[in-house]
């Protein structure tokens, strides 16, 4: 079982409207996978059923082969693109919490990460602009030891500089063995660390191949493809 | 994990109710050393003379009033909150992300909001003590306990506090599930959940009617008679509210749990 996840015929709709049709999609171990679609094509979608915050309508997710659930959530860790902590708790209190629930949470790496930034331990998130509470959440969820993460628009909300810091963050804190999913439409900025690219539109997996077939066979980087997959 | 999940459901809730609890015991110290009851109705002065005194004894008793109703709000308020916010809001993104099973989130909001309501209860009773300045409070306590004896027989101290944890975890468990309920609409949530509310509430009436009847269709005497029910006749009176209620309890707890574990639907 090399892929870390799995996904056959998922679907789901909210109402009247398909937010993703269809999907089957496998992805392996040790690879970094950029989810690139348009606002609203399925992709936060797909990342929060994957984290079971969404039910199927069909469909079904395997992570290791089990549907997610207490154990995928053990070896998941997910960036949501909703901000999720409490104001009211300082940042040493929330390093508090992750160390307490997820065993494969590193503190130490996560007080490190947070003195380069200059964030305090000691400073309350109500206190905190939306970016640097972004800059929190990342931390978190790239001081845990686990086998997928899922970044939701890891990007979007802060500023170019930061950006930089952020990928390389993401990459000098995932070992080789684990898989990285993100979400963005931002490529331009990730296209350099991804190994492989699936374009997501309307629901529907309109393209998966990996970023050196895309400039081999196509020609082309990811961005302008995307611009051309997705041209309005 | 519940132990975790319940130390920071505590440290969560404490700071709304901490403060409370130490201003409403803070004026009911004020006002017994003030003494505004006294002050604002001597009953030898028929038009009250509006001095400093008594207006100050107006404001702290005021304030006082504001402060008990306060702490039943917010216990109120906070039970809803907790679960909605923390478990259905932006907060549940991380909450339904922790490798913990649905039913100890629940159980864990349960057991910290029984824990409050069970404190400012508490709370409230001793502030009024305080105020009220009882005389001999050991015995009077002790009158009261015998008095229950008599009513409810030799168990009758346990069966009372038992009937209060009940009720509160009753009335908790049916918001949860109303909540949950509300849930499983694509819109309109929280007026969803409100409706869902008034729909237990209505099952859990008509349940409570059909008892009732069939009580007085047993015990054909029981409404009607005019001696003092034996505390058997009693207790049999209450263990059918009581073991309703635990069947109710227990059927809206796996309604929440279910709903939770396979259609939840994070906005």
């Amino acid at each position: 079982m090399n892929n870390i996840l799995e996904c056959r015929n998922l679907t789901k709709i909210f109402g009247t409207k398909k937010a993703l049709d269809n999907v089957t999609l496998s992805i392996p171990r040790g690879r970094i996978v950029g989810l690139l679609g348009p606002n609203g094509s399925g992709k936060t979608t797909f990342i929060k059923l994957c984290n079971q915050l969404l039910t199927p309508t069909s469909g079904e997710i395997l992570i290791e082969g089990k549907i997610p659930g207490v154990e995928t959530k053990k070896i998941v860790s997910y960036l949501p693109e909703k901000n999720y902590l409490s104001d009211w708790m300082k940042v040493s209190d929330i390093i508090g919490l992750f160390k307490d629930f997820y065993d494969d949470f590193n503190a130490e790496k996560a007080y490190d990460m947070l003195k380069s930034l200059g964030i305090k331990p000691n400073d309350r998130l109500k206190s905190m602009s939306k970016g640097t509470k972004e800059k929190v959440q990342l931390i978190l969820v790239m001081s845990r030891e686990a086998k997928l993460y899922l970044l939701d628009e890891p990007i979007g909300g802060v500023d170019p500089a930061a950006r930089d810091y952020i990928l390389d963050t993401i990459l000098r804190n995932y070992n080789e063995n684990a898989t990285i999913i993100l979400s963005t439409h931002l490529i331009s900025d990730i296209e350099k660390i991804l190994d492989d690219v699936i374009f997501i539109k309307g629901g529907q997996i309109v393209l998966t191949k990996t970023v050196d077939e895309i400039r081999e066979e196509i020609g082309k980087s990811v961005d302008s493809l995307f611009r051309e997959v997705f041209k309005c | 994990m519940l132990a975790k999940l319940l130390k920071y459901e505590v440290k969560a809730t404490a700071r709304f109710f901490l403060p409370l609890y130490v201003a409403l015991i803070a004026f009911s110290l004020i006002n017994r050393l003030l003494n505004p009851f006294e002050a604002v109705a001597s009953p030898g002065s028929p038009n009250i003379d509006l001095n400093l005194q008594v207006i100050i004894s107006i404001i702290s008793m005021m304030a006082y009033f504001a402060l008990m109703v306060g702490t039943l709000v917010m216990t109120v308020i906070v039970m809803i909150q907790r679960f909605y916010k923390n478990l259905l809001g932006d907060e549940g993104y991380l909450m339904f992300t922790l490798p913990v099973k649905t039913w100890q989130h629940i159980t864990s909001k349960l057991l910290v909001a029984m824990l409050w309501a069970v404190l400012s209860f508490l709370i409230t009773a001793v502030s009024i003590l305080i105020t009220a300045n009882v005389q001999h409070l050991g015995d009077k306590l002790r009158e009261l306990v015998d008095l229950v004896r008599t009513y409810l027989g030799p168990a009758g101290p346990f069966i009372i506090p038992a009937y209060i944890f009940l009720i509160i975890a009753f009335y908790t468990v049916m918001v949860y599930a109303a909540i949950a309920l509300g849930h499983l609409f694509d819109r309109h949530r929280l007026a969803a959940s409100f409706g869902m509310f008034c729909v237990l509430y209505f099952v859990y009436q008509i349940i409570s009617a059909a008892f009732i009847f069939l009580l007085s269709t047993t015990i054909p005497d029981f409404f009607t008679a005019s001696r003092m029910p034996t505390p058997h006749e009693l207790n049999t009176l209450l263990a059918g509210p009581a073991i309703i209620s635990i069947v109710l309890t227990a059927v809206n707890f796996t309604l929440t749990n279910i709903i939770l574990q396979t259609r939840l639907n994070l906005e």
